[in-house]
């Protein structure tokens, strides 16, 4: 006997949730599967729309085969396509987007009902709804980027508020030297001063220690050579602030309690206290995925984690329906009806899609994934370049209908959302979540839709 | 490799496994385990670990979802212990780091890993090996940890004369000589025994109510639910049959869990060899096997195909079940649960690592979520901290409990003052935190369906 | 006042000449237009040769390879692995071919044992089924890095000056005799001296040209007619190390079809195609797909294997007959002092040309000679006899790496990495925290390295193989970057951080499939998503206008209410 829902998403990510929700808004009973932990553990936990826009031409910066040939970095700094931004908001982008991308396909509607969608479901943990306009955020790479939603946690931090910064960070913390961040900031133009400063720590943690650890000793404040570990940290980072309106430190500020240690920091240095997102491991990604399966919850899906979907089977007589999913519940595949399935596995990343020497190719329904044959012309020789790789996904219709060579949905069923989806470079647009989010809602939408129209057909066969 | 007979010298007539349940348990014969070695997974050594890198993209998810390495700053984390330090192994290289013992076997990196590393697998063979190459079989904490691990050697000796042992064991000096002597905390209670066994029971009542040679199980009980809370086992029964299920009891050992924790591996495998025998004969009878402790399930499924190459193995994993899983694959459990009268309860559910590596920690939750009046509230995806025989460690007891502390505070945020989970360890670890009573998922179902 | 030589060419064999003539009392100057190693050393198989590989078609090479590779496991043995090698018979491989092997390795000298493919099984259990049965040879790994700092620090001990990022632009002739060079410098020295784009002159009485495959394009600026046989040849590099032995296929014409464990990987490679012009030539995919598809015909596993990179080198050939052949599988390995006095009539000019890493310190040995004959100059080489710096018995280490706070397997790698230097490099102050956890690299190890070449994380990366493990980079690069911030005009840390990541990609590319396309997205994500490198304003001067877009919701979202 299957386990039976209307709406069956396959993946727990951003894309994933946001299409459940968006589907059980739309009055289905549905579940979600998902395998691993999401990518949101790795990403920043900045909501990005869209930030930049490459040029619509997908160009390649060389003829045939790769070649040995020196070349300095600058010449691909020098030479590197064409693209706009930072855009001032995501909206004025969108229309200069390729054909194929998402937000060409969908519209800029899609994208306001994905982050309006994503506002309710994080409620006031995230910032950055008041406007449409994009925010500038420092990153930990010492520069600043495009976001429409940000953690109320990095609120204090973004560039165009013109208080005085200084950035803290730790002697064993490398992911970044907060001198070299201010400094690189400043070069960036940014209207403010800026310092940083290395300070020590929880020096007695070897030198490995997780950041997770940083966090839990702060979360619980724990005594760290005999001084609890928000005083510690407050009393190392005081004699560096001098005029500095707000201070920012490395995302590690507590879990669970993390409003909590930010709260006490601020009042202990009498200074705005903000989170410069670093990861992975990403501290804001897992406070997101945490609010996100809180929502999810409350929202009455039906949810579960920790096995992986294997493989479909389609309708006696209809090979063009999705009937059941296989859930490889270690060692034995059970099976999942649903009247309509979201495909929300990920891109390479999330191992949604997945590649060999000769092809890459979606694993679970092993929908189309347009890409030229030859290997060598998946990429381009500059690392920051418009890859052709960077695109790979299904190619979705204006449901959300993954499509086959012929431009023909694979199912009737069947929908995409996330990563999963190809057309976008999202890293270069810095399009990630608004991709995910403009994706789900509308592929949770007409998963619902799909059921009454499912119901209807069903009913009159019955007659 | 076990001297257990069976009683039953006719096949045909009877499953043998439903023995009338033999309350005469197969006996730990240690000189099986002499002749017995690892069957090696990797005949040559570490190489498939190696291998086992590849799938690493370094995202550190594992990291951050280890609970160890969140309140101990020493635990490098299961990243490092894992695909990096056997990425850095060359042949001849052989010494593992002492903090492979830190690792408390939770196995959430192996549900993290968007990447399909064998974390859990390679983390339980390092500790093997270093239990075998690099620990002297006289430390104290070889000692110790052999005698935790081998739980089930000790509880069936207690279990002869359980108030005795139950004084005994906590006893405070005989519990201050034990921490002194082998490092066992004195900060816990052991759990009571109880007076009578799951075995004793169900031999007394004359093994299976229901026969049907078309609904069968074997139910995996494992050590705790028949020494400690027979109830539980009970309740599994009782509602198999509800259900109409023809429950089997075959003999059975521990299914190693506590043993892989500890890289005892020679142990384990001397005990997987009784119960893949044991459980492959029931498969043959036309059951399905079913335990009501998802460390057990787990080890079934998952530890035991990855860790030893014993005849049928796979065939025994192909074939596990957690008990409402597999009722909720079989049955229509909503709709019987329809008309259940409960009187308004609520439940404070943490759902158990293992649980989640089986995709089951939100099960319970569903399952009563449309029954009238009683509430099953998930406290979230908190370790409990304790893994089994990691709280009972002197060195490790602090630990655990920093662990398990997020935990507590949930468990006290919820609505209800009364505890759930399906693992037994889970369940001490709520009970010493909280003291809140603890029922696992299947007595509430009994309460519902029997009642 | 001592005769000035300079030796042009940071290879093994500029190097190696280098500590040879600075060893004879010699005035040397080293020059090398990029890293150490950067020209085809630093894109070897690494295969100390036990000679075995040419016994049948070229024994003069072979009894050479044989005795330096004695040598060498003498003088350099931290820069050496001891693996081991094994010539495989596969099914259907010829018979005669194994016994001719076997033969001709005898009269070359050259130690051998035959085993079956059972027990080649069982020493290394991923070869195949297929393999009947094989030799076994004295090869061995060999680390070029590690091999030409150590006799460039010894050359520097013994007085020489070594110039990197100093390109040989012009051959100074003058009335038929070399005067010198003129060198542009593409950034400063490893000791900071100059800066990008000086051009100076470095005055010599005579100059050897070490530059391997570049040797005709060098010799042109003296006017002088070179022709080198140039071959390139890819190598892939897997992701863990399947083999501890180093595996050939026991076959006639052998191309792609060594299997060389190297550090934490193991090198396929390489095939043989004649090219024009050293700096320029395809790499292609069907180099890559040839080299996996050959090496798991021994090693099955390989063809499932995760790959890091692929890279090319060019052998150095010079055919003295090139009519002889036209296959590049058919020209010689032996290497030859090219007098160009008596050769072109243009006096104090040398060039060193073919050869094998392996043999390079006879290479070194017999330039040496020829310089001193050229001069008269009565002195000895020693190089066979003196250990390089770094090469004494690493295992009286062991007791000592605890000391310095790094988790066993890194403390491990760390020791085989910097031999007895171990001890002095990783003893700082503070924190010790690891940078590139691929190849377990730590802070100590990094700063030490940056002391030595300088804003130059390539260079690092070279001396310390941090960013070489399966994420290629993209966890470390940019904190290899902060590491070097400090003490470095500002801008270079990040011009550094990018001259890295194109580097690393460069390799990456060519093996993006599998686990390996999911690494690059990812990395993709982490430098383009989540910190804007490709985009960052500082780099390519946007101005910003910083009001126009949001600036937090007034007062209460940003104060931390």
């Amino acid at each position: 006997m299957a386990i039976e829902s209307d709406v069956l998403v396959v993946g727990g990510g951003i894309s994933g949730v946001t299409s459940a929700v968006a589907a059980a808004r739309n009055g289905a009973d549905v579940r979600l599967i998902s395998h691993k932990k999401t990518t949101l553990r790795q990403a920043s936990g900045l909501v990005d729309g869209l930030g930049y826009v490459p040029g619509r031409s997908q160009s390649t910066d060389r003829e045939g085969s790769p070649s040995q040939k020196r070349r300095d970095f600058r010449e691909f700094r020098d030479n590197r396509s064409e693209y706009w931004g930072p855009l001032i908001t995501p909206f004025d982008g969108i229309d200069s987007l390729p054909d194929g991308h998402p937000y060409s396909v969908l519209g800029a509607d899609a994208l306001r009902s994905g982050l309006s969608l994503f506002d309710d479901l994080v409620g006031d943990s995230y910032l950055g709804g008041h406007t449409e306009k994009n925010a500038l955020v420092p990153t930990f790479g010492g520069t600043v980027k495009p976001t429409a939603r940000y953690p109320r946690a990095a609120a204090a931090g973004i560039a165009s508020d013109n208080r005085s910064m200084l950035v803290a960070g730790f002697r064993s913390f490398t992911d970044f030297d907060a001198r070299m961040v201010a400094d690189n900031l400043e070069a960036a133009g940014v209207p403010f001063e800026v310092t940083g400063a290395e300070i020590a720590f929880a020096d007695l943690f070897p030198a490995d220690a997780e950041v997770t650890r940083f966090a839990k000793a702060l979360d619980h404040d724990e005594r760290i050579d005999g001084t609890p570990a928000r005083q510690a940290l407050a009393d190392a980072v005081s004699p560096h602030v001098g005029d500095a309106e707000r201070v920012g430190f490395p995302a590690l500020l507590g879990d669970d309690n993390a409003d909590e240690v930010r709260a006490e920091l601020e009042e202990r240095l009498g200074a705005a206290v903000f989170e410069i997102p670093t990861g992975p491991p990403s501290l804001p990604g897992l406070r997101l995925e945490d609010r996100l399966y809180a929502a999810l919850d409350a929202e009455g899906v039906k949810y579960e984690t920790g096995c992986p979907v294997v493989g479909y089977e389609t309708a006696a007589g209809t090979p063009s329906r999705v009937e059941t999913v296989l859930v490889d519940r270690s060692g034995q595949e059970i099976p999942y009806s649903a009247s309509a399935f979201v495909l929300a596995t990920g891109g390479f990343v999330g191992k949604g899609l997945d590649s060999d020497r000769d092809r890459v190719f979606e694993p679970v329904f092993d929908c189309h994934v347009p890409q030229p044959p030859d290997r060598y012309d998946w990429f381009v020789d500059d690392a920051f370049g418009d890859h052709p790789y960077a695109r790979f996904g299904v190619n979705p219709d204006a449901t959300m209908r993954p499509l086959d060579a012929d431009g023909d949905p694979e199912f009737t069923n069947l929908y995409a959302a996330g990563s999963a989806v190809g057309g976008a470079d999202v890293a270069r647009e810095k399009s990630a979540s608004g991709v995910s989010l403009a994706t789900g809602a509308v592929a949770g939408r007409a998963a619902a839709a799909a059921i009454d129209d499912l119901n209807l057909e069903l009913g009159t066969t019955e007659i | 490799m076990t001297n257990e007979t069976n009683e039953n010298d006719d096949p045909t007539a009877q499953p043998r496994a439903t023995d009338g349940g033999s309350a005469v348990e197969p006996v730990d014969d240690a000189s099986a385990g002499e002749n017995s070695e690892i069957v090696e997974v990797f005949p040559e050594g570490d190489l498939d670990l190696r291998a086992g890198a590849d799938d690493c993209y370094k995202c550190t998810t594992c990291d951050i979802s280890c609970p160890v390495a969140e309140v101990d700053e020493e635990f490098p984390g299961p990243k490092f212990q894992g695909p990096e330090q056997w990425r850095l192994k060359r042949k001849e290289d052989i010494d593992i780091g002492d903090s492979i013992t830190s690792c408390s076997n939770c196995m959430r990196c192996d549900s993290a890993c968007p990447s399909d590393v064998p974390l859990s697998q390679m983390h339980n063979e390092a500790r093997g090996e270093y239990v075998d190459e690099q620990m002297s079989v006289l430390s104290r904490e070889y000692i110790r940890n052999r005698i935790l691990s081998n739980y089930r050697t000790s509880a069936r000796f207690a279990s002869k004369v359980p108030r005795f042992a139950n004084f005994m064991m906590n006893f405070g000096p005989v519990r201050w000589v034990m921490e002194k002597t082998l490092g066992v905390t004195k900060e816990r209670e052991f759990p009571e025994f109880a007076e009578q066994t799951f075995r004793e029971w169900w031999h007394d009542r004359g093994g299976a109510q229901v026969q049907n040679a078309d609904k069968r199980v074997a139910y995996f009980h494992g050590c705790y639910s028949n020494y400690n809370t027979p109830e539980v086992a009970k309740a599994m029964v009782r509602v198999f049959e509800y259900f109409d299920y023809e429950v089997l009891v075959p003999p059975q050992q521990c299914s190693g869990t506590p043993m892989f924790a500890n890289g005892m591996l020679t142990d384990a495998r001397r005990h997987a060899v009784t119960n893949v025998t044991e459980l492959a004969a029931t498969i043959d009878d036309g059951a399905d096997i079913i335990a009501s402790c998802t460390s057990c399930s787990l080890s079934l499924r998952q530890e035991y195909p990855e860790l030893f190459d014993i005849d049928r193995i796979e065939d025994v994993a192909g074939n596990t079940f957690e008990a409402l899983e597999y009722l909720r694959i079989h049955e229509d459990l909503e709709e019987a649960l329809s008309d259940a009268e409960l009187d308004g309860q609520s439940f404070a559910y943490h759902g158990p690592c293992h649980a989640r590596n089986q995709g089951l920690h939100r099960q319970a939750v569903e399952l009563f979520r449309d029954v009238d009046d009683v509430h099953v509230e998930d406290v979230g995806d908190s370790c409990s901290g304790i893994s089994g025989t990691y709280g009972w460690k002197a060195e490790k007891y602090k630990t655990s409990m920093k662990i398990g502390e997020e935990m507590f505070d949930h468990l006290e945020r919820a609505e209800g003052d009364t505890g759930m989970t399906e693992c037994p360890t889970c369940a001490m670890q709520m009970e010493h935190g909280t003291g809140y009573e603890i029922r696992h998922p299947l007595q509430l179902i009994e309460d519902a369906l029997l009642a | 006042m001592p005769h000035s030589i300079v030796v042009i060419g940071g290879g093994a064999t500029g190097t190696g000449t280098a500590r040879d003539l600075a060893m004879r009392g010699f005035n040397v100057t080293l020059v090398e237009r990029g890293n150490l190693t950067e020209g085809t050393t630093g894109r070897t198989h690494g295969h100390l040769h036990s000679g075995a590989r040419y016994a049948v078609s070229d024994q003069e090479s072979a009894v050479d390879c044989m005795q330096e590779n004695r040598i060498l496991r003498d003088i350099a043995g931290h820069c050496i692995e001891d693996t081991g090698g094994l010539f495989v018979q596969l099914e259907g491989d010829p018979d005669e071919y194994f016994e001719k092997k076997l033969e001709d390795c005898e009269e070359c000298g050259i130690p051998t044992e035959v085993i079956s493919g059972e027990e080649a099984r069982r020493r290394e259990p991923y070869l195949s089924a297929n393999v009947e049965r094989a030799i076994w040879v004295p090869d061995g790994a060999i680390d070029p890095f590690r091999l030409c700092v150590a006799n460039a620090a010894d050359a520097v001990d013994h007085g020489a000056t070594v110039e990197t990022h100093a390109e040989v632009v012009d051959v100074l002739v003058d009335d038929g005799s070399v005067t010198g060079v003129e060198i542009e410098r593409h950034g400063p020295t490893y000791l900071g001296k100059g800066s990008e784009g000086d051009i100076e002159t470095l005055q010599a009485d005579y100059v050897v040209s070490a530059t391997g495959a570049w040797a005709g394009q060098l010799a042109e600026m003296a006017g002088i007619e070179l022709k080198m046989s140039i071959s390139k040849g890819a190598m892939v590099v897997t992701n863990v190390r399947q083999l501890d032995t180093v595996i050939n296929r026991c076959l006639p014409k052998g191309e792609g079809d060594t299997i060389i464990p190297h550090e934490t990987t193991v090198l396929l490679g390489a095939n043989d195609d004649p090219v024009d012009d050293p700096d320029n030539y395809p790499e292609e995919q069907r180099e890559v797909d040839m080299m996996i598809d050959i090496a798991a015909e021994m090693v099955p596993v390989v063809a499932d294997a995760r790959m890091i990179r692929a890279y090319w080198g060019v052998r150095p050939l010079y055919d003295p007959d090139p009519r002889s052949t036209t296959d590049p599988g058919d020209v010689t390995r032996n290497y030859f002092i090219l007098d160009h006095a008596e050769r072109d009539s243009v006096e104090g000019f040398a060039s060193v040309v073919g050869g094998k890493l392996t043999t390079y310190r006879e290479m070194s040995e017999s330039v040496a000679d020829h310089v001193c004959e050229a001069f008269g100059v009565d002195a000895t080489c020693r190089t066979h006899e003196k250990p390089l710096p770094g090469s004494t018995d690493p295992s009286a280490l062991d007791d000592r790496m605890d000391e310095f706070d790094l988790r066993s397997p890194i403390a491990r790698r760390s020791r085989q990495r910097l031999g007895d230097r171990a001890p002095e490099v990783l003893d700082i102050d503070g924190a010790n925290p690891t940078i590139c956890a691929c190849e377990g690299v730590s802070r100590a190890e990094i700063q030490d390295a940056i002391g030595r070449v300088g804003a130059n994380l390539n260079g690092v990366r070279l001396q310390t193989r941090a960013s070489m493990g399966n994420c290629q980079g993209g966890f470390c690069t940019h904190r290899l970057g902060a590491e070097l911030y400090l003490d470095h005009e500002r801008g270079a840390a990040r011009d550094e951080i990018d001259r890295l990541y194109q580097e690393r990609w460069k390799g990456q590319r060519h093996t993006l499939w599998g686990e390996q396309l999911s690494q690059a997205m990812l990395n993709h994500m982490l430098h383009a998503t989540t910190m804007n490198h490709d985009a960052d304003p500082a780099v390519f001067d946007d101005e910003i206008d910083y009001g126009a877009y949001d600036s937090g919701v007034a007062a209460e979202g940003s104060h931390g209410d």
